[in-house]
């Protein structure tokens, strides 16, 4: 056990950056070489992922990694970790996206000042992203959650001269705080009924606890509803519109890449191995939800004229469908016992793949339309028409993204879908999953029209006065969006790594169930 | 074991909650929607001890959830009080109803 700490690694890799960033800035104003800071941080980021892969080759051979950080006897239930697949799953695509956000931001962010708080802050996001995943007790959970939130709100805010980045913020921060203490009071009903918050302790002593049958699902809507507003699910989504354009490009492809997954992964981190699915039926209201999100989302991203707020209602679409996948795999073992293991295994699978799509496509569309933005100086998309003209590198890769999430065959995103409407369709006779597959596969031809019509007008239409004058933005720049294009094609052609990857994280998920 | 202590703690914490979310939908006022998010803080604190009443085993851990989820409070005041300061510099003002350019 004793060499388990090597689960540390990433997370004080990141944090000793971020301490270290301001004397680096500091240093770099004394060499007279500005980009001291920016190169710093693109090696931090290094850095971490490389001690990431050094953690995944461990997780691959033991399985599952623990270690207890405090004095306290586990059985006490002190500060843990816990990693497993679905855990290094999570945090690689965390390190993966703060790698090329932060080699991105070194030209994108070179007009803003103050960019060593804003790498600080980025470093402390990704590691409260890691902490999140790797944290073995809700308590350490929502530590690490605090830190990856309010870094996010003053990220959100990091261009306080302007109104609209203030305004976001505030709202950003007081619904998000309101759903996290929302969450933290059901973990104290949870610690006062079994007098620990260690996950695998809680998995045990759920099902022995008597309690009446309603406080369990108390509390599971108390999780839904206050990680559910991070996740941005329907009702809890109107912070989101607001603060993923208000931001800066690399934060909205942060907040929208990954963020909001950190939401969906604590709901099913959570509910699946605390609760068992099982036991209590929660899969009912995962689908109800995602059927709503993806609806209402869907809707309402048609009425958008600002590209990053098209993007962001998005997001809330495909966070549906990754609700929704999930929902389908507990609502199967709740129904059909371990018999639903092989229907629950193909939906969580497919969620868990569409997480790390949506991640790298939403990643690439974020910082492809910072790029327009960055040469056009406009989001209104009636001036962006034929941008992708001008800029051909970024033009492909953004189209490439648009078709990823559209779900065309070849892209990776198109497996994904594919995986969660197959298990919606496994059972015929069950009318609950047929209906709402249905509207969920009625969903997405939907999205893929206006995914297209949003590629038509940036691709062929002629290219309006604004970008009459754009040109190729900078190497550093269309770098990360070119990478982030090829590993959709890449991973879309060859899916079964991946695939494997997202089964072997599925199989951890649902551990206990499956037996 | 005493039940009725529990009972009182837990209700007040359960009401501080409902107050503390009252508070923010209602307040116009920026200061106010944030003590509204420190009333919600306090209740789950309050929440946190009220079950050391039932049973006192529980109580070294819930005062070390307590302190460290008070230092959370407090940096999320400290924040959202920043912001407040940037929305007077812009609005000159601190009356939500002035931030209605975004649909709140």
């Amino acid at each position: 056990m004793s060499e388990s700490w090597i689960i540390l690694q990433p997370i004080i890799i990141l944090f000793t950056g971020a301490l270290l960033t301001p004397l680096i800035e500091y240093f770099g104003r004394a060499l007279k070489f500005e980009k001291t800071r920016d190169a710093f941080a693109i090696i931090i980021f290094g850095l971490s992922l490389y001690s990431l892969l050094g953690i995944y080759e461990e997780v691959q051979r033991q399985g599952q990694l623990t270690y207890f950080l405090s004095p306290y006897e586990p059985q006490m239930g002190g500060v843990s970790f816990s990693v497993d697949q679905f855990s290094v799953f999570m945090a690689l695509l965390f390190c993966l996206l703060g790698l090329f956000v932060s080699i991105y931001s070194v030209r994108y962010m070179e007009d803003d000042s103050g960019l060593d708080k804003y790498y600080s802050l980025l470093m402390v996001l990704v590691a409260g992203l890691v902490g999140i995943s790797f944290a073995g007790d809700l308590f350490n959970l929502f530590i690490f959650w605090e830190a990856m939130s309010l870094s996010s709100y003053a990220l959100v805010a990091f261009r306080k001269y302007r109104w609209e980045p203030i305004e976001a913020s505030f709202k950003y921060l007081v619904m998000s705080t309101i759903g996290s203490l929302t969450a933290l009071y059901a973990m104290s009903i949870l610690y006062g009924l079994t007098g620990t918050l260690n996950i695998s302790q809680l998995a045990a002593i759920i099902p022995t606890l008597k309690i009446p049958s309603q406080i369990p699902y108390l509390i599971i809507v108390a999780i839904i509803a206050g990680f559910g507003v991070t996740a941005s699910i329907v009702p809890f989504h109107f912070w989101l519109p607001d603060a993923h354009p208000a931001a800066p490009s690399g934060i909205s492809a942060m907040l929208s890449g990954v963020v909001i997954k950190a939401g969906v992964y604590v709901i099913a981190r959570i509910l699946f191995t605390i609760f068992n699915p099982i036991a209590f039926d929660f899969g009912t209201t995962l689908v109800i939800f995602g059927i709503i999100t993806l609806s209402v989302a869907n809707f309402m991203a048609l009425l958008q004229r600002d590209i990053k707020r098209l993007l962001a209602f998005s997001s809330i679409v495909n966070i549906g469908y990754i609700i929704f996948g999930f929902g389908i795999g507990a609502y199967a073992l709740n129904v059909y016992g371990t018999a639903g293991y092989s229907i629950a295994t193909l939906a969580v699978m497919g969620a868990i793949f569409h997480i790390f799509n949506h991640a790298i496509g939403k990643g690439l569309l974020f910082l492809g339309a910072g790029c327009f933005i960055h040469e056009a100086g406009t989001r209104d998309l009636v001036d962006l028409e034929g941008a992708g003209k001008k800029m051909p590198w970024t033009g492909t890769s953004f189209s490439l993204g648009l078709l990823t999430l559209a779900g065309v065959p070849p892209l990776s995103g198109f497996w994904s879908k594919l995986f969660i409407i197959l298990a919606g369709f496994t059972i015929p006779g069950n009318t609950f999953m047929v209906v709402t597959t249905s509207l969920v596969v009625l969903n997405a031809i939907f999205a893929a029209a206006y995914y297209l019509w949003l590629m038509q007008r940036l691709m062929l239409r002629a290219p309006k006065p604004k970008v009459e004058r754009a040109h190729e933005v900078p190497i550093l720049m269309v770098l990360p969006v070119v990478i982030l294009g090829l590993i959709t094609v890449i991973l879309g052609l060859w899916p079964f790594e991946i695939m494997g990857f997202a089964e072997v994280a599925t199989k951890s998920l649902l551990g206990l169930i499956g037996g | 074991m005493s039940t009725p202590d529990f009972t009182l703690y837990a209700l007040t914490a359960i009401s501080l909650y409902i107050i503390g979310l009252y508070g923010i939908a209602v307040r116009r006022n920026m200061v106010r929607i944030v003590i509204g998010l420190e009333i919600i803080t306090a209740s789950v604190n309050l929440n946190f001890l009220a079950f050391t009443k039932l049973d006192q085993s529980l109580l070294p851990l819930a005062q070390y959830f307590v302190v460290v989820s008070t230092v959370i409070g407090a940096a999320i005041a400290g924040l959202s009080l920043m912001i407040v300061i940037q929305a007077y510099r812009h609005y000159g003002s601190i009356d939500a109803k002035k931030l209605s350019k975004l649909r709140w």
